[in-house]
């Protein structure tokens, strides 16, 4: 102890006669035990702080799941939609005109001819079923809050309407949600037997390849739009700012009656883009190229060329934005 | 008693030396509104948060001095293993901040971190009723701290919380050693240790930069050599070449011993991982908590290496990040001093105890230690052991001991493939997802295999798309050159403008076939 220390360290005390006493005398150093105390209780403190940080890491994202109920839509069955298929609707087996032909349409784009002696082509496709509306985030935030799995699509917009079409889901991102869906309804009692006969014949959700797509889209007649071959922005979300909640525009004139098959969000599909003819076969020869994925119907943002039936968008399998949505199929 | 209470309530109370703790917390206020700072609420928050207890801290020993009329003041006393220590730290943060860039982007950080430990060592002095030791004591905790761990922004508090218990650990636990009072555990080895263990055991080791800085070490072209360089300064001004240059030949020994046995290097890309590299120059050596015998010495450094050898396995059993493998040992040793010195002194030969010290040195021992440390640094350099190419570098090396079997060179191949994964190279996902589907080399696991599929697909990496959409089988191909640019930094080299030509070159030098084809092509 310095010297300056022990002059100012006075003991004062009083004594019978109530006069104060300043005699110097060594202060009393505290014993360590608070101080080693203190020190325990704060390490257990951060040890017991980390841990509950730790169970907050690993927890799956809850909060994102809706939990009111969505007219129209089914709660307890992950917010598919509130009837008999629960949304799907089949696609009959056979055979659809795919790509465009010039002569009937003019805002026919190169990559929409199915090859150099052909304009279009005739796919025959098996019978599959497809979504009538676009995947909700509703929907998407039930399958984020039981995997965990992107949760940045419904992430810092929590108040917007569930019935909207998701977006900001990438590719992956999307086919993780049709693995989901495939678990869930193989596992679940409420799944409609048609579809469940569908998926134990060896069938899968997954998304809709280009030409599934298409058909559903324009049906067999190898009409431009969903509805006709004329243009008509009464009959999708075309031209606008924003998505509208899936299934707002009624239309009944569309092929098999589906929904936002024009406009609305950009529809994910699980095809590379390439040249037509149309293979459904997995291209093993590019894997070192850089492939897009084709997205199909155009978006609110677009006009109607980029809404037709056939036309071929394209990205790439990591890209998110407020335009890409998707909808799933179930098919062999 | 009154009339006591009646003279304190008449004198004004003063600030005195209190002055220089509030200029501390007033400057660490300042420091919360540097941009640094301000760019994440919750690091501005524990500023904010350490300053508060700071200042009520120091109301409480204010008034409690006031009331018993005591004042507290300074010694001031330079201790050269203070700021001869704190200088060398400095220039490895220089040397390592330049080739990355995030060390330069904490220096606001770790400057708050100063004058935090600062203040808090001081009112810990006052709260015990002694002067406070005024030298650069706390600067060379903080940057030994700093050099192996520090905390991302939203989890700040707990970094000012490590300190805090560093410095506690120093005052509170304590023995006696040759007679003399001393604290047990180097303190900054001690936070770091605890704040290990803490992480470990929780699994929150991703709320630090822990990894990033064990790995970034290597980024600064030549970090042994530098290492070695400015560890020399240390060795030569306290004597603690016998620690260092032990521990660093035990590893070496070991590690040789292990490539011998089995075929495959013991560390993955190196003999010595540089982060253990920088721990044996600047993390064990402090004089206070080691042995002060040479013999005891050399057996502290042989433990150290020991230590880190058998931490790094059981760690990597443990699926615990083995960057703690440097950390972990050195409260254990310190713990073990005593013990080893009672062993040296139980050894009843005068001859061997000072077989290091004098006689055969003529009273230079240090400076005969160091010339043998430099023989054997010079020697491992010159074999490849140190900076330059590493047989461990190699992705397609490990490939081939693990479809060989050969020891544990799975497990590394797993664990690279992650770690160029976690990089984005979308050929280490894929791989990486192709492992965990074949489930060949360890357990099958599917949602892991599509989670790291998706991530090479994220990245452009065509086969992972496939393997999401084809579920029966694994696709691969060969890795692009973004790959190639992204796995084959070793030496720290940042490989994003190389001319292709000289990067499958440098492919082909890492046993990846496929690129000697190509680097022809370049010619």
């Amino acid at each position: 102890m310095s010297k300056k220390q022990s002059r100012a360290a006075t003991d004062v005390k009083t004594n019978s006669s109530d006069t104060i006493s300043t005699a110097p005398a060594k202060p009393a150093v505290p014993g360590r035990t608070v101080g080693f105390v203190i020190m325990s209780v704060l390490t257990v403190f951060v040890a017991v702080f980390m841990q509950v940080q730790s169970r907050n890491l690993g927890n799956t994202d809850t909060s994102a799941a809706y939990t009111e109920e969505l007219e129209g839509f089914r709660s307890d069955l992950w917010y598919l939609p509130d009837d008999e298929l629960l949304g799907f609707v089949a696609i009959p087996a056979g055979s659809f005109t795919m790509g465009s032909n010039p002569a009937l349409d003019r805002m026919a784009y190169e990559n929409e001819r199915w090859s150099r002696t052909q304009r279009q082509g005739q796919p025959l496709l098996p019978l599959y079923y497809i979504a009538k509306f676009e995947t909700t985030r509703a929907q998407f935030a039930a399958f984020v809050a039981d995997s965990g799995i992107a949760q940045q699509a419904i992430a810092n917009s929590e108040s917007l309407p569930g019935d909207l079409p998701v977006t900001q889901v990438n590719w992956p991102d999307a086919l993780a949600y049709t693995r989901w869906l495939d678990e869930q309804l193989r596992a679940s009692s409420d799944t409609p037997a048609e579809l469940k006969a569908f998926l134990e014949s060896g069938a899968r959700v997954t998304l809709p390849n280009e030409a599934e797509w298409e058909k559903a889209a324009r049906g067999e007649d190898g009409r431009v739009f969903p509805w006709g071959s004329l243009p008509n922005t009464n009959m999708a979300n075309i031209a606008s700012d924003r998505p509208l909640p899936v299934g707002s525009i009624e239309c009944d004139e569309c092929a098999y009656g589906l929904s936002d098959m024009s406009g609305n969000v950009w529809e994910l599909t699980r095809s590379v883009l390439k040249d037509y003819p149309f293979s459904d076969e997995i291209d093993r020869d590019n894997l070192n190229a850089e492939q897009l994925y084709v997205m199909r119907g155009g978006s609110y943002s677009d006009q109607a060329n980029n809404a037709r039936a056939a036309v071929r968008g394209a990205v790439d399998p990591g890209v998110r934005n407020d335009t890409i949505g998707f909808r799933v199929v179930i098919t062999q | 008693m009154a009339s006591t209470a009646t003279r304190e309530s008449q004198t004004p109370i003063t600030l005195g030396h209190f002055k220089v703790s509030l200029a501390l917390s007033a400057a660490l206020l300042s420091l919360s509104f540097v941009p640094r700072v301000q760019e994440n609420a919750t690091l501005q928050l524990s500023f904010w948060g350490a300053i508060f207890s700071l200042l009520v801290w120091q109301g409480w020993l204010l008034l409690e001095a006031h009331k018993r009329g005591e004042s507290f003041g300074f010694t001031v006393l330079l201790r050269p293993q203070h700021y001869v220590q704190a200088m060398v730290q400095c220039s490895v943060y220089v040397y390592w901040g330049f080739f990355w860039r995030p060390v330069y982007d904490h220096a606001w950080l770790i400057l708050a971190q100063i004058l935090f430990a600062y203040a808090f060592d001081m009112l810990l002095s006052w709260s015990r009723r002694r002067n406070y030791t005024l030298g650069f004591g706390p600067v060379p905790i903080i940057f030994s701290i700093n050099l192996f761990l520090w905390f991302r922004d939203d989890w700040f508090y707990l970094q000012f919380l490590m300190l805090a218990l560093g410095f506690l650990g120093k005052e509170y636990v304590r023995w006696n050693r040759e007679g003399r009072n001393v604290h047990i555990f180097n303190p900054s080895a001690f936070a770091l240790g605890l704040f290990s263990v803490i992480l470990i055991s929780t699994g929150t080791t991703g709320l630090t930069w822990g990894q990033e800085i064990a790995s970034t070490l290597t980024l600064a072209p030549n970090i042994y050599t530098y290492l070695f360089l400015v560890g020399l300064i240390v060795m030569y001004f306290f004597s603690i070449t016998l620690v260092a240059g032990m521990a660093a030949i035990t590893l070496l020994g070991f590690s040789a011993l292990y490539s011998a046995t089995t075929g495959v290097p013991y560390f993955l890309d190196s003999e010595i991982p540089a982060a253990v590299f920088l721990g044996l120059h600047l993390l064990i050596t402090d004089p206070s908590t080691s042995p002060r015998t040479p013999m005891g010495k050399l057996l502290f450094g042989i433990l150290y290496g020991l230590g880190v050898f058998g931490l790094y396995t059981l760690l990597g059993m443990l699926g615990a990040p083995t960057f703690y493998d440097k950390l972990l040992c050195v409260p254990l040793l310190n713990l073990s001093v005593i013990a080893i010195d009672n062993t040296v002194r139980s050894i009843n030969s005068d001859s061997l105890t000072n077989v290091w010290k004098q006689s055969w040195f003529g009273g230079r021992g240090n400076l005969a230690h160091m010339g043998i440390w430099i023989v054997v640094f010079i020697a491992m350099s010159a074999l490849g052991k140190m900076d330059g190419r590493h047989t461990g570098d190699s992705v397609p090396f490990w490939e081939q001991a693990c479809a060989e079997g050969r020891s544990n060179s799975c497990a590394r191949v797993e664990q690279l493939y992650a770690t160029y994964c976690n990089d984005n190279a979308g050929w280490a996902c894929n791989e990486l997802g192709a492992f965990y589907r074949e489930g060949q080399y360890t357990d099958a696991n599917e949602q892991m295999a599509l989670t790291y599929f998706s991530q090479a697909c994220e990245l452009k990496f065509q086969a992972g798309c496939v393997n999401l959409l084809d579920d029966t089988s694994v696709t691969r191909s060969e890795p692009k050159e973004l790959d190639l640019r992204l796995m084959l930094r070793e030496g720290g080299l940042n490989l994003m403008q190389l001319p292709s030509g000289e990067l499958y070159a440098r492919a082909c030098e890492h046993n990846w076939a496929f690129a000697c084809d190509r680097s022809g092509s370049f010619l």
